[in-house]
């Protein structure tokens, strides 16, 4: 098998120097691209992240102006959803999407090179305006109008960048999409897709769907402000309440953008590392599709306070609990795949099973404020802020996190440095812990968020999240230390671990420039993991 | 079987109708936008 796939296209591997970053269409350069892009937004939110943190370890105002403080809140959102994690994921269906399903690349490899060169104009433009009158865009990730029509000239860069931003998505989306149906070997049946595949399959989707509607929702803040419209002027006759209605029927299904292809990433892991097949796979196919059409129809839990009929809070309500049950189903396949079989704790495991755990406490967090009446008393405080935290970083980092370790002696051909990735581990979830659990019980005591200033009845806790926040940040040194050498290990063997499956393992260590020009044939490699 | 004309046609295609959905969504959501203002 490894023979049949080993590189035969030695005469037109990659460029030399800057040119081959530039113009590549492999998709495993491609790849590379996003993901060293991904890490450096990584960085830079989370700078701001301590900004934000340094300012709220004690109560007063200390280093920053409450201006810079929104300006903050506001960029570091957007720069970690759009900039981080987004760019994150396609930088891994890069790099094994073609692998998994037999591919010898993307469909559209020149488009795949737009869309990831668009994304540094996009974060350039946006991260500029801080160095501009007025400096950066300080209302929210949200938008919300009529406050985000009070940013000075850091508005039209705004709108600009979330424009190039969508636009990259759609396109990396329509890729992926294309990719999966047209491209598969041929014994590669659909529900015989690993589930990274399935669940990027349905994230590619959800994308198509509500990053033209995001586009849409700024393209209209852009005419009201410049073009003399009233979409969501109230005193043109427009309403501003619509906006909030568009941007969240982005934005909800925006969070499962998030947290597929995490899903997809830990159902690959553990199996592996239980040495058992997933449990259910059919099943978590299902309830991926599940998820994927009820966030469609549960966006307004986002804006129980604005107002609405008793009947929408009563949908609005019990259709997002609804969620809980393929969301359940996924966690108890996982669990069942881990049942008896001959488990091990290697980094990727590690960081999977915090991410059952933790992201479960976030899912409970999210039924809390699924609930309208309790929701009235927990908007806009940092119960909130608790909730989406624990499932954006101990849920879609860290799956991110295992992918990388999961995936990079294929990458690289070495195995990287053990023990430096389990003290990444402990460091991360231990202070992960400390910043994000003691804002449930801020929120739950009636911090607002977004404010740089509190009563000092919060300062214990707010304490607490700062010394943490400040430790997360310094552990993912040791992730950047278990980069620099990740080829200082030993040799990794084609397969890599003791009991992976899926076409990827079928191909070198490093996996060559180009691979599958033959298609593969799918049965014999499945009959090799048996 | 991988490179053949039929595969081509598909590959262009899938892409055209999941582009044209993306269009629709970006003209429909801005249409309703109209339509309520």
């Amino acid at each position: 098998m490894t023979a049949a796939v080993a590189d035969v296209h030695d005469d037109h591997g990659p460029a030399k120097g800057f040119k081959r970053w530039l113009f590549t269409t492999n998709h495993k350069d491609i790849g590379t691209l996003y993901l060293v892009f991904s890490l450096t937004m990584f960085f830079v939110g989370g700078a701001m992240a301590l900004v934000i943190r340094s300012e709220l370890m004690t109560p007063g105002l200390q280093f920053v102006h409450p201006e810079f403080f929104n300006q903050m809140t506001t960029m570091h959102a957007l720069v970690m959803v759009f900039g981080a994690v987004m760019p994150a994921f396609v930088g891994l269906a890069n790099w094994m999407i073609p692998m998994m399903i037999g591919a010898p690349d993307m469909a559209l490899p020149r488009m795949n090179n737009w869309s990831f060169w668009i994304l540094p104009v996009a974060f350039g433009m946006l991260i500029s305006t801080l160095f501009l009158p007025g400096g950066a865009p300080a209302s929210g990730w949200t938008m919300y109008p009529p406050l985000v029509l009070q940013t000075g000239d850091a508005f039209p860069f705004l709108i600009f960048s979330v424009h190039l931003m969508g636009l990259s998505s759609i396109m990396g989306a329509i890729n992926i999409i294309v990719t999966i149906l047209n491209m598969r070997a041929p014994d590669m049946w659909l529900l015989k897709m690993p589930m990274f595949v399935w669940t990027w399959l349905i994230t590619a989707y959800l994308l198509i769907a509500v990053m033209p509607v995001l586009a849409g929702a700024v393209t209209m803040l852009l005419t009201d402000q410049f073009f003399g419209t009233s979409f969501f002027l109230a005193a043109g006759g427009g309403d501003p309440v619509m906006f909030q209605h568009i941007f969240w029927f982005f934005g909800h299904p925006e969070v499962y953008i998030m947290i597929l292809p995490a899903f997809g990433v830990v159902s690959e892991i553990i199996p592996t590392f239980s040495r058992k097949p997933l449990f259910g796979h059919d099943s978590m196919v299902y309830a991926a599709s599940s998820i994927a059409f009820l966030s469609f129809i549960v966006w307004a839990h986002h804006m129980f306070t604005v107002g609405m009929p008793l009947s929408g809070q009563l949908f609005f309500m019990f259709a997002t609990m609804l969620i809980a049950v393929p969301t359940g189903v996924k966690i108890f396949n996982w669990v069942a795949t881990m049942w008896r079989g001959a488990m091990t704790f290697e980094t990727p495991m590690l960081f999977s099973l915090a991410f059952v755990f933790l992201f479960t406490i976030g899912g409970f967090s999210g039924l809390m404020l699924a609930v309208a009446p309790a929701d009235i008393q927990y908007h806009d405080t940092y119960f909130v802020v608790a909730h989406f935290h624990y499932v954006l970083v101990p849920g879609s980092i860290f799956a991110i996190m295992a992918a990388a370790y999961y995936w990079l002696p294929k990458w690289t051909g070495y195995m990287y440095n053990e023990a430096a990735g389990k003290l990444h581990f402990w460091l991360s979830t231990i202070f992960v812990n400390l910043t994000f659990f003691p804002m449930h019980f801020l929120g739950l005591a009636g911090m607002p968020r977004r404010i740089p200033d509190y009563s000092t009845q919060f300062t214990d806790f707010n304490t607490m999240a700062s010394v943490g926040a400040m430790g997360f940040g310094l552990s993912q040194l040791v992730f950047i230390y278990v980069l620099l050498t990740s080829k200082k290990g030993a040799r990794a063997t084609d397969r890599v671990w003791e009991a992976p499956r899926g076409l990827e393992w079928t191909v070198p260590s490093p996996a060559p420039y180009h691979t599958f020009d033959t298609p593969p044939k799918v049965r014999v490699a499945q009959e090799s993991f048996e | 079987m991988r490179n053949d004309s039929e595969q081509r046609k598909n590959i262009r295609r899938t892409a055209l109708i999941m582009g044209g959905i993306a269009i629709a969504f970006y003209l429909g959501f801005i249409l309703m936008g109209v339509l309520n203002a």
